[in-house]
């Protein structure tokens, strides 16, 4: 028997041996040398893999290039090493002699999207990143605006990972405006949005960062992002991906969940500013009796456990391709499926995607081609939009559900809390869904005109029409203990249901004529000049009613009668016309020259103030090409770049150069409303652009046949005319200040890119990393300061600091004792050991509010941002992990348990642990008090500052790919399998929540970041 | 050639893309009005007046949620547990010029108004209407810009003060104008307002400043003007002159203005309008509305003190500190005052047919019943639970009790006791519904001092959850005394001792964005 079964295994592996030697049992076997050089200059190359085509069997060359290898007969060998070509020989003797590799110019000759055309990238002299999204195949991006993190030189800040709405916010070298710092954003050369659009879809990204923007005139100044969508290359085919992904929060607050330990804390709390317990000796007895037989009444809810779950996402990508001489085409269709992490049936988000781009030559001279970009998609939140705020201000003592299922609330009567925010209520009542179907058709012609001219013009219509619909349920919470209901919301207004329509239709037409022309073999010029139109219409509408009968209806129709409160509706125009050209000149490749023009005209100004010319010129020179240049066996490219360009922002609110009258300033008169109208804005007719010069200076070069790259850029982006929205005093009619031309800014900053990549046999590994420095100055407000500007922190905006630097108390420790209070400057009537102790900058013994100092940070721009991939390849397998991160940042979380009992709200942990007591003298946190009631410890100061700074493995993949011959019986040309974890490694002192998430929002309480666990598929037919 | 011309050809093309479509630029919302295209009709100039009353109902003067009723809780009468507004931070005397809440908002509101006023004066005369209409309109406006100037010189003293639109260039650095001079330009105004306003409107017009609104507001400031805050030398005119200015209402024919009869019902919006109100702020739901009755009924953020409670008296007249009141401290609530069940509920009273328990107020145990529609029986059909931005009471501004109030002190203090002023006094005191004892000089002739103390009380507590009485205890200078106390809940339990620093406290300190944007704003003393 045993015996047996051992015959058996030898049997199969002995098959599977044969199997997988097939090729070498079956055909005879002979020995075959050969020395591979470089066919540029002839120097032998080491370490080139040689593989026998077909097989897994590869040898490398060793220092002298030499290679022996045993093939069978009729074999091929194929060549292949980082920097070259790979190359296959067949085999036809038993000496192949010299085999001479071709350099791999296809990353010097690669092309780069640039505006209103493509560049070589050996040419370009600009400063541009690119993002081949090939790399980023497998990684759960839900919103192609995440697929720019870790880009050199941009501030990619998601800040929040909501479904729908995961949008991260792209700051391109800095802030350089006191407005809209957004970059423009173009699809194939058309304005677009990158929410609406399939990151499947996507060939590349470019990002212009310097003047190379220039061409886009008044909407460059916070640089250009060009997305390219794929187009159908080679034999036809189908491809197929998917993956399926779990999600959960990278991290949330460590908040207190024990009642008894909750509500002995709030006492002392109360207790320590002198007000009496909000729960009795007897309430917590009967509390801490209680909760051993009836958790109903007496309940220790963890609440993140109740009303957060896993979250799931999975999507699939399907795409049909394929070109030839006369055409090409690609159609592709996405589907994503998210469900987030709250319970219940209001955080989910589904996408449809349908993608076209095809091509045709009609004839020799003309070529028509049509690209469409459609998306169909929705996304559910709770009605009550606050439920983060809700989530991080309920207690342990709050019931979940009582028995029965009805929604809990607490028989404890907590001051302050006077109508029970249930979580899980808000979680599952009511709806608000948000369906948005957003079309981008464009239709393009090109026509070859004599004297080598081309004549190019595209036509885009970018239709958007979002349906905002939400229900507003009657909800009432039971008292656990007496079963009274409360209503949570008022009965007459509730339920009720909203609807609001926005229906935007943007057009847009540009069309060049395009001149290359070589002169006397050497001098290469290249002239483009165009126009466009550009025009953008929105109208919304909104309506609503209450009255409905029961939840079951909720169309706004099923409502008795209108909600007057809701009803809405306008329209507005944006038009922007432009002419444009640029001039391309070099001389052998060597001497590069390029300079453009835009001349913006643009509806958000007076007439008289519309139109602006933005300039750029740009020059490069090729050291690498130069006959005094000695080290061209190492160099395979030394390219010097310089740049200087004039750069527009008109990013101000329409019509704000017109003194508008607002209605809706009502009164009631006899008991009927009469409408009223003012103005509540004070405007400035003589707004104009905002100009930012930009200055750049880069070094590129590769070394080693380009197993290394690198490259470094210094930039001064200096904006003037900053259109800002001036305070102004209140005496002034109370009016918003106007937005003047007033401010200047400037940025200036360091980007270092390196690559290194190479193999060992068949082991290829690379690496890329970048490191961006930032620096930040408000040059000149026109001696004004603004305070607390686009900020809800305490922050102060001045000549000679960075934009919204922290403008706060230094705290320098805590009082011991009261002798020590008494002894030091005045703070407050209410100042006991325990509290905070702040500095008295000014000397005159009493803390005011002049004491408060400038830190030099911005809130909101890091000083230093940074990103670096690992890639490593094994035969089909390939791992990839993708760090980034930002430095130098401080981050000023604020209320709901970043701050203890704010506004009734629960403490974290460490209020219990690591605040101060007589007996915990060395504490980290000062006395616990309720936050927004004690006027002490939570006045703006730096002990609340942390470091925001983190480094995230923002992504790591593992993927093999099936071998081929495993695939060819199925007809897959292609196949390869993956799992990937997104978010799942940060580091950070910052531990309460996700310091990406908090930037933006200064608050707990918003939707946090989600790590990723995914797995999935992509095959090819 | 041939060529060249269909290149030269389409290089036109190009140009003419935008060239000849330069009005493409020149776009227009349809949905608002701007400067230059408003001021054409009488409709536009009605939209405008009323534009003018809006900030009556913002949250720095007398609307957002509970403003005005907040404001009680800067005084003994109530405790605001949230500092909802920054009034507690003000009852504790810890209010600093960088507060957020109720410091810069009134400041804001206030000139927001004053703006709008400046505006329309300016404009009204570009638009053809009926000149009687205009004139009326102006009365209205010039009532109302003495109004807000009244909110500010008030609480802050001396503050800038304009009369043009507008206009940042001419305006944005004047420094504060001497709270005197601003004073003559509110009495002014309000001179200007009476002389051509109406004594009353019809029904569609109901809620808009009538010519006694403008002598009563004017009663008011000369009040505050004869009183010890402003009056420092005392000087006995001026006292003489606000009783003046009061008796004038009394006496204007044709109004019709008495003391309603039934004190609760007063507040109810179902018997809004009535005699006795002279100005009230209308509020309407849907539309325009507070959340009087939710922070009343619920949040409990206006909570009335056990002090208030205490200093109702017997409905023998008598305080429940005398022997001889009858006070029974197991039965506190009983045979008192009937003012006080129409003004605070209390631990035993009932609520929507509820008994009100211990902790049914979980802040002091007792609610503030004014303001609410809510009492005893059950709450109007569909009105059980008001919610946010749902209550329609209009807030009462000057009513007629007050005046009568007023002239029994200015009157007691220019001339000391006087039938007159024992007429007013009893007058609010024997309203119907509340029918105390009369106040005979013929059974106890009180001397000016005592009867000086039977007024303030008499005021404390007629006008008790209506936000005067805060103006009262700064313009009489007892601030420093009554804020420098302990409050408590139903039961005696301390909930904190207030401070007031009467060095610093009688004004509010000037919001520092202002000193920040405007550095000839000198900052009041103290801050």
């Amino acid at each position: 028997m045993r015996s047996h079964t051992l015959r058996r295994l030898l049997q199969i592996t002995t098959c599977l041996i044969i199997l997988i030697c097939a090729d070498y049992s079956l055909y005879a076997q002979k020995s075959v040398t050969g020395k591979v050089l470089s066919a540029k200059d002839q120097v032998p190359l080491p370490g080139v893999t040689v593989n026998v085509a077909g097989t897994s069997s590869s040898v490398t060359t060793t220092i002298d290039g030499a290679f022996t290898i045993t093939v069978k007969d009729g074999a091929s060998l194929n060549f292949s090493m980082v920097g070259y070509l790979p190359k296959q020989i067949k085999v036809t003797s038993r000496n192949l002699g010299n085999i001479a590799l071709e350099e791999d110019v296809k990353s010097l000759s690669s092309v780069v999207v640039v505006g209103y055309g493509t560049q070589k990238k050996v040419n370009l002299t600009g400063s541009i990143a690119t993002i081949d999204m090939s790399e980023k195949e497998g990684q759960p991006i839900t919103n192609a605006s995440n697929a720019l993190h870790g880009a050199p030189g941009l501030f990619v800040n998601l800040g929040n990972s909501q479904p729908g709405v995961d949008r991260a916010t792209i700051r391109i070298r800095g802030m350089g405006t006191l407005n809209n710092n957004d970059p423009l954003v173009l699809v194939d050369g058309i304005e677009y949005s990158l929410d609406e659009l399939n990151p499947a879809d996507i060939e590349s990204i470019s990002v212009l960062k310097d003047a190379s923007a220039a061409i886009y005139g008044s909407r460059a100044a916070n640089g250009v992002i060009l997305v390219t969508t794929k187009k159908g290359r080679g034999a036809s085919k189908v491809d197929y991906g998917y993956y399926y992904g779990s999600q959960k929060p990278t991290a949330m607050p460590d908040a207190i969940w024990d009642p008894i330990v909750y509500m002995n804390l709030k006492n002392q709390a109360l207790e320590n500013i002198g007000k009496v317990h909000d729960y009795s000796d007897e309430e917590i007895a009967e509390y801490e009796q209680g909760m051993k037989t009836d958790p109903f009444t007496y309940p220790s809810s963890n609440w993140f456990d109740i009303a957060l779950d896993n979250g799931q996402i999975q999507k699939h990508d399907l795409s049909f391709s394929g070109s030839a001489d006369k055409y090409q085409y690609r159609l592709s269709l996405g589907f994503l499926d998210r469900s987030g992490i709250i319970i219940g049936p209001n955080d989910k988000e589904k996408k449809y995607s349908l993608g076209f781009n095809g091509s045709m030559n009609i004839s020799k001279r003309l070529k028509v081609g049509l690209t469409l970009d459609g998306y169909y998609r929705f996304y559910n939140e709770p009605y009550y939009n606050s439920f983060w705020n809700y989530l991080t201000r309920t207690l342990p003592i709050l019931t979940d559900t009582l028995p029965d299922g009805r929604y809990g609330n607490s028989w404890l009567r907590t001051p302050g809390r006077n109508n029970w925010e249930n979580p899980r209520m808000i979680a599952e009542t009511g709806f608000a869904k948000k369906v948005v179907s957003r079309f981008l058709g464009t239709v393009f012609a090109d026509y070859q005109l004599p004297f080598n001219i081309t004549y190019h013009a595209k036509f885009g219509a970018d239709k958007y029409d979002g349906l905002l619909e939400n229900f507003t349920p009657q909800v009432k919470t039971f008292n656990p203990k007496t079963g009274a209901a409360i209503n949570w919301n008022s009965p007459s207004t509730a339920p009720r249901s909203r609807g609001i329509d926005y229906n935007d239709l943007n057009i847009h037409f540009y069309h060049t004529l395009d001149w290359n022309k070589t002169f006397a073999e050497d001098h290469n010029l290249n002239i483009m000049v165009g126009s466009s139109y550009d025009d953008f219409d929105s109208r919304s509408f909104s309506s609503g009613s209450m009255g409905y009968l029961d939840g079951t209806l909720t169309a706004i129709s099923a409502g008795a009668l209108p909600y007057e409160g809701y009803i809405s509706g306008s329209s507005e125009q944006d038009v922007l016309i432009s002419y444009f050209g640029r001039l391309n000149y070099d001389y052998k490749g060597k001497y590069l020259l390029e300079g453009t023009f835009r001349y913006d005209g643009s509806s958000r100004f007076a007439n008289g103030k519309r139109w602006g010319v933005f300039p750029s010129v740009s020059a490069g020179w090729r050291i690498d090409k130069e006959s005094f240049f000695h080290m061209a066996n190492v160099f395979n490219l030394l390219k010097l770049r310089a740049s200087y360009g004039q750069l527009g922002n008109q990013a101000v609110a329409l019509y704000s150069y017109q003194n508008s009258i607002n209605l809706g300033q009502d009164y009631s008169f006899g008991g009927g409303l009469s409408s009223g109208a003012a103005a509540t804005a004070y405007s400035d007719p003589n707004t104009s652009w905002e100009t930012t010069n930009t200055y750049n200076l880069g070094l590129d070069a590769n070394l080693l046949g380009n197993r290394i790259s690198f490259s470094i850029d210094a930039y001064k982006k200096y904006t003037i005319d900053i259109l800002r929205a001036v305070n102004i005093p209140d005496q002034v009619g109370g009016l918003t200040g106007p937005s003047k031309n007033v401010g200047t800014m400037q940025n200036t900053g360091i980007e270092l890119t390196l690559g290194y990549r190479n193999n060992i046999g068949s082991f290829n590994y690379s690496f890329n990393g970048n490191v961006a420095y930032n620096k930040n100055k408000v040059v000149d407000l026109n001696g004004e300061i603004l305070y607390g500007f686009d900020t809800n922190l305490s922050t102060i905006t001045e000549a000679g600091y960075p934009v919204n630097s922290y403008f706060i108390y230094d705290a320098t420790g805590i009082f011991q004792s009261a002798e020590e209070v008494a002894n030091s400057p005045f703070q407050s009537a209410t100042t006991t050991a325990g509290d905070l102790k702040y500095r008295d900058i000014n000397g005159d013994n009493k803390i005011t509010s002049d004491d408060r100092v400038i830190i030099s940070t911005s809130t909101q721009i890091p000083k230093y941002t940074f990103g670096f991939g690992l890639d490593l390849g094994y035969k089909g397998f390939s791992l990839n992990a993708f760090f980034q991160g930002v430095a130098g940042l401080k981050i000023y979380p604020t209320a709901n348990l970043a701050f203890p009992f704010n506004n009734g709200a629960d403490a974290t942990w460490e209020w219990v642990t690591d605040s101060w007591t007589p007996d915990r003298p060395n504490a980290r946190l000062p006395q616990v008090t309720p936050s927004n009631v004690d006027n002490d410890n939570y006045v703006a100061s730096d002990f609340w500052l942390q470091d925001g700074s983190y480094l995230r493995l923002k992504n790591i993949q593992l993927s093999y790919a099936l071998p081929s011959k495993w695939l060819s019986g199925a007809k897959i040309k292609r196949a390869s399998v993956y799992v990937n974890a997104e978010n799942y490694l940060t580091f950070s002192k910052y531990k309460d929540f996700d310091p990406e998430s908090i930037l933006n929002a200064n608050s707990l309480y918003h939707y946090p970041m989600l790590k990723t666990i995914s797995a999935g598929i992509n095959v090819t037919f | 050639m041939k060529n060249i011309a269909i290149i030269t050809g389409l290089l036109f093309v190009l140009i003419a893309t935008g060239g000849c479509k330069k009005d493409l630029l020149e776009t227009k919302p349809d949905y608002k009005y701007n400067e230059g295209n408003f001021w054409e009709s009488e409709a536009a100039v009605g939209a405008a007046l009323s534009g003018c009353y809006n900030p009556l109902t913002s949250d720095g003067l007398f609307g957002g949620d509970a403003t005005p009723l907040w404001e009680e809780t800067a005084t003994p009468n109530a405790y605001n547990y949230s500092n909802a507004m920054g009034f507690n931070l003000i009852a504790e005397g810890r209010q600093q010029s960088s507060d957020g809440g109720i410091i810069p908002q009134r400041w804001h509101d206030s000139y927001v108004g004053i703006g709008r006023c400046n505006t329309f004066m300016a404009n009204v005369d570009k638009v053809e209407m009926s000149e009687d209409t205009k004139t009326r309109m102006k009365g209205e406006v010039h009532f109302l810009r003495g109004l807000y100037y009244f909110m500010l010189e008030n609480y802050y003293g001396d503050v800038p003060l304009i009369l043009d639109p507008p206009n940042l260039s001419t305006q944005a650095a004047l420094p504060r104008t001497p709270r005197e001079e601003v004073v003559t330009q509110i009495i002014k105004d309000l001179d200007s307002a009476a002389l051509v306003l109406p004594l009353k409107y019809s029904k569609g017009d109901i809620g808009r400043a009538t010519k006694g609104a403008a002598m009563a507001l004017k009663a008011r400031i000369l009040l505050y003007e004869a009183s010890p805050l402003f009056n420092s030398s005392n000087d006995a005119a001026k006292w003489k002159a606000a009783a003046d200015a009061a008796k004038a209402v009394m006496d204007l024919p044709g109004t019709g203005y008495g003391l309603y009869n039934d004190y609760r019902g007063l507040f109810l919006p179902q018997n809004e309008n009535n005699k006795e109100v002279i100005f009230d702020v209308q509020y309407i739901f849907p539309g325009l509305g507070t959340s009087f009755d939710l922070i009343g009924k619920q949040y409990n953020t206006n909570a009335p003190v056990l002090g208030l409670a205490e200093a109702y008296d017997m409905n023998n007249g008598l305080p429940i500190t005398d022997p001889a009141s009858g006070y029974d401290p197991a039965k506190p609530y009983a045979n008192r005052d009937p003012r006080l069940y129409g003004t605070i509920f209390f631990p035993g009273d009932t609520l929507m047919e509820v008994k009100v328990t211990n902790s049914r107020f979980a802040v002091t145990g007792f609610g503030m019943k004014k303001y609410t529609i809510y009492d005893k029986g059950p709450a109007p059909a569909g009105q059980t639970d008001l919610k946010s931005g749902q209550s329609e009471t209009n807030f009462i501004i000057l009513r007629y009790a007050d005046i009568l109030l007023m002239y029994a002190e200015a009157l007691n203090e220019a001339s000391g006791p006087s039938q007159e002023v024992y007429d007013a006094l009893n007058a609010v005191r024997q309203r119907p519904s509340v029918n105390l004892p009369e106040i005979d000089p013929a059974v106890t002739p009180y001397t000016q001092a005592e009867l000086r103390e039977i007024i303030h009380h008499e005021r404390r507590i007629e006008l008790a959850g209506e936000g005067l009485y805060y103006n009262d205890i700064r313009r009489w200078k007892t601030a420093g005394t009554v804020l420098n106390a302990p409050i408590n809940t139903y039961d005696g339990s301390q909930i904190e001792v207030r401070t007031f620093n009467p060095a610093r406290d009688y004004f509010w300190p000037i919001p520092l964005t202002e000193t920040d944007l405007n550095a000839a704003l000198t900052q009041n003393e103290g801050y």
